[in-house]
């Protein structure tokens, strides 16, 4: 029961399950990107837990890196989304941006 | 050595694309000057080529090895093509110094056509079908810009996106065939995949054979997908003559005639080939007969002789089909760009406005004749021997009544070119201004393709045996060009033939006297001009697309929350099936 890899599975679950309920139910973007970087910090270990358990280490952990830099760019971009959105909109109420709707 | 000579055919144009798009629109003569020396190093390279075809030599490009490897092979088939591709390229691309003269965006313009012409290239010669579907989607892209470069005329635009959805569509027949390769075969080798053909199961092979028949209807313009074409017209002459008579439309073909050793025995698939070839050749050479605008009858023109090439690979004569298409590539690049002289000149597309320009144009009237003489498959230009050899491959191989189908198309294209001719240089003048003829540059590109329409045929003999040499899964014997000669003089099929072309050609010269019998057909002229239904099939598939887009359009909330609930559930609907799965 008290087995690493489950109790790694359990964190992976919560960090996954956290972070997705973070982006359903906020509406401000920079929560949403909060959310965002919750969810894929339980990728990262979801990846490296994969590597363990194959055992091939290496391939597991190469590529969590890979998604971390990834990730950063993605937050970076997003933030600085929000930043423009804030300045140019003077919100960052998801509900309020959407123009797509007739 | 082969393989740099492979790789620039493929890479000097692209290189040319950048360089021209770099230069910027200031200069425009430094842009011509560039497009023209790239495209003509690539057409050296092609030549080139040309004698260096082998099965054994390969390049490689290794990536990795996820997917294979990047390869491409020097054999008959792409070798020929390549050249054609590149030589042609670099003819049209001569042509466009004069007729694109005081165009604006000439960067946009030459980018595409080199970017079209290494793609080209790269589509033929490679190895590996995922590649080969990339080079696909790449010539698919260029054609599409191409047809919208006027892109402030809706008719351009619309023409262009036409073209785009349908090729599209024939490229999802090709992926699904690359895909079902590599999970059946391990590999998207194509000599693999020919060798190991029968090892899959048939339910595959068919899946695979029918998806390439329906990407090569759809890139060819062959039935039920030959209205894009017609309406690709809309885009320069010089890129109707290059991609859309001279090429990209052959691509189909290619397909085909590459993958026939593996799909022969497919049950149904050969009779089908037949079938779309035989409907495509009859249907475009009766809208072609009512057509008045010049470049749609080449259009039509260009969509029939096509689907002779598609019979004649359904018929088992994949040599045949392949020197038709060596022989239409130069006779049809001849004609559009005769037919870019004229419109440059007369500035209307329109056949009842032009009539009597033979006068004021001798030198386009000349090499436009000799083109026009070729696709009516009058002896002894290129277009005669090739023409004689698919109809001929087609009474060994098919059934009878398809030959005669054949044979009356070759009747109604003798037809339909003396009309066209008759109507843009002979006849009564309806156009005022006296007219000039075509500009040097134009007769720098127009003359080395009227002499290849008088004298290509001479290559058949060697042809074959480039064929037969690297192609080890066709069964191709090679024959003398003695031979062919003897073959296509002796055989019945071919004085037929001959007989229905002068048939056709009489019926031109007295149709005064036949007005009674046009009148009897004046029903069936009216469907060929709206298409055969074709058209308002299209309408009706694109009305139907925008409804439903309208009716879903109420799930389209633009509330981020839903969208992450909706892959949230998604992610479990996964998560649950592979878990009941394992």
């Amino acid at each position: 029961m008290f087995y690493l890899p489950n109790i790694v599975l359990v964190v992976v679950l919560a960090l996954l399950g956290i972070g997705i309920y973070c982006i359903l139910i906020s509406r401000n973007l920079i929560k949403i990107v909060v959310g965002l970087q919750i969810a894929v910090k339980g990728a990262f270990l979801a990846l490296v837990l994969a590597g363990k358990l194959a055992s091939q280490i290496d391939v597991g952990q190469s590529i969590a890196l890979t998604v971390i830099v990834a990730d950063t760019i993605v937050a970076v971009v997003a933030l600085a989304l929000a930043v423009q959105i804030r300045r140019k909109f003077g919100t960052l109420d998801v509900h309020a941006l959407m123009s797509l709707r007739r | 050595m082969t393989a740099g000579i492979l790789l620039l055919t493929i890479f000097l144009p692209w290189a040319g694309a950048l360089f021209v798009w770099l230069v910027g629109n200031d200069r425009p003569r430094l842009q011509h000057s560039l497009a023209v020396g790239f495209s003509v190093a690539g057409g050296v390279a092609g030549l080139a080529l040309l004698a260096l075809g082998s099965p054994d030599e390969m390049v490689v490009l290794s990536i990795g090895g996820a997917f294979g490897n990047f390869s491409f092979r020097p054999d008959g088939l792409g070798v020929f093509l390549a050249t054609i591709a590149t030589v042609i390229g670099s003819l049209a691309v001569i042509f466009s110094v004069d007729y694109m003269r005081h165009e604006a965006q000439l960067g946009r313009y030459y980018a595409l056509v080199l970017f079209f012409i290494g793609s080209m290239s790269g589509l033929v010669l490679t190895g590996n079908l995922f590649l080969m579907f990339a080079f696909w989607e790449m010539t698919a892209l260029c054609s599409y810009a191409l047809i919208s470069f006027y892109n402030d005329d809706p008719k351009a635009v619309a023409g262009g996106i036409k073209a785009l959805v349908m090729t599209q569509l024939g490229g999802i027949g090709l992926l699904i065939g690359a895909i079902l390769s590599y999970s059946y075969l391990g590999t998207v080798e194509i000599n693999v995949l020919l060798d190991k053909a029968e090892l899959l199961p048939s339910n595959v092979l068919g899946i695979m054979a029918f998806g390439f028949l329906i990407a090569a209807a759809a890139k060819s313009a062959q039935f039920p997908f030959q209205t894009w074409l017609p309406d690709a017209m809309e885009a320069p002459t010089p890129v109707s003559a290059l991609i859309h008579a001279a090429t990209m439309v052959n691509a189909g073909v290619y397909l085909l005639a590459r993958f026939y050793p593996a799909f022969a025995g497919v049950p149904g698939w050969q009779e089908a080939v037949m079938v779309v070839g035989m409907l495509s050749a009859l249907l475009a050479g009766l809208m072609a007969l009512v057509a008045t605008d010049l470049k749609r009858v080449l259009a039509y023109s260009t969509v029939s002789q096509l689907g002779y090439m598609v019979y004649a690979v359904g018929a088992g004569g994949v040599f045949a089909s392949q020197f038709h298409l060596f022989s239409h590539a130069i006779f049809k690049a001849l004609l559009f760009l005769g037919a870019g002289a004229v419109i440059h000149s007369a500035g209307t597309r329109d056949m009842r406005e032009m009539g009597g320009l033979g006068k004021q144009m001798p030198f386009v009237r000349t090499v436009f004749v000799i083109g026009a003489l070729a696709l009516a498959g009058i002896p002894v230009l290129n277009g005669f021997w090739s023409k004689e050899l698919v109809l001929e491959a087609g009474l060994q191989g098919g059934a009878t009544w398809m030959f005669g189908v054949m044979l009356f198309t070759a009747g109604l294209t003798a037809l339909y070119t003396f009309r066209c001719v008759w109507m843009v240089f002979w006849g009564e003048p309806h156009h005022p201004a006296h007219l000039h003829d075509a500009g040097p540059a134009m007769k720098t590109a127009l003359a080395p393709l009227a002499f290849g329409t008088l004298f290509s045929w001479l290559l058949a003999g060697s042809f074959s045996h480039l064929l037969e040499k690297t192609l080890p899964y066709h069964d191709i014997h090679a024959v003398s060009l003695v031979e062919i000669l003897e073959e296509v003089i002796f055989a019945p099929a071919t004085w037929i033939a001959l007989g229905v072309v002068a048939l056709g050609v009489l019926t031109w010269v007295f149709r005064d006297s036949l007005r009674l019998w046009q009148e009897v057909f004046a029903g069936i002229g009216q469907t060929a001009r709206q298409s055969f239904g074709f058209e308002w099939l299209n309408q009706a598939v694109v009305r139907t697309t925008i409804q439903v887009a309208e009716d879903l359009r109420n799930l389209h909330t633009g509330v981020l929350n839903w969208n992450v609930l909706a892959i949230a559930l998604t992610l479990l609907v996964v998560v649950v099936i592979l878990a009941l799965g394992a």
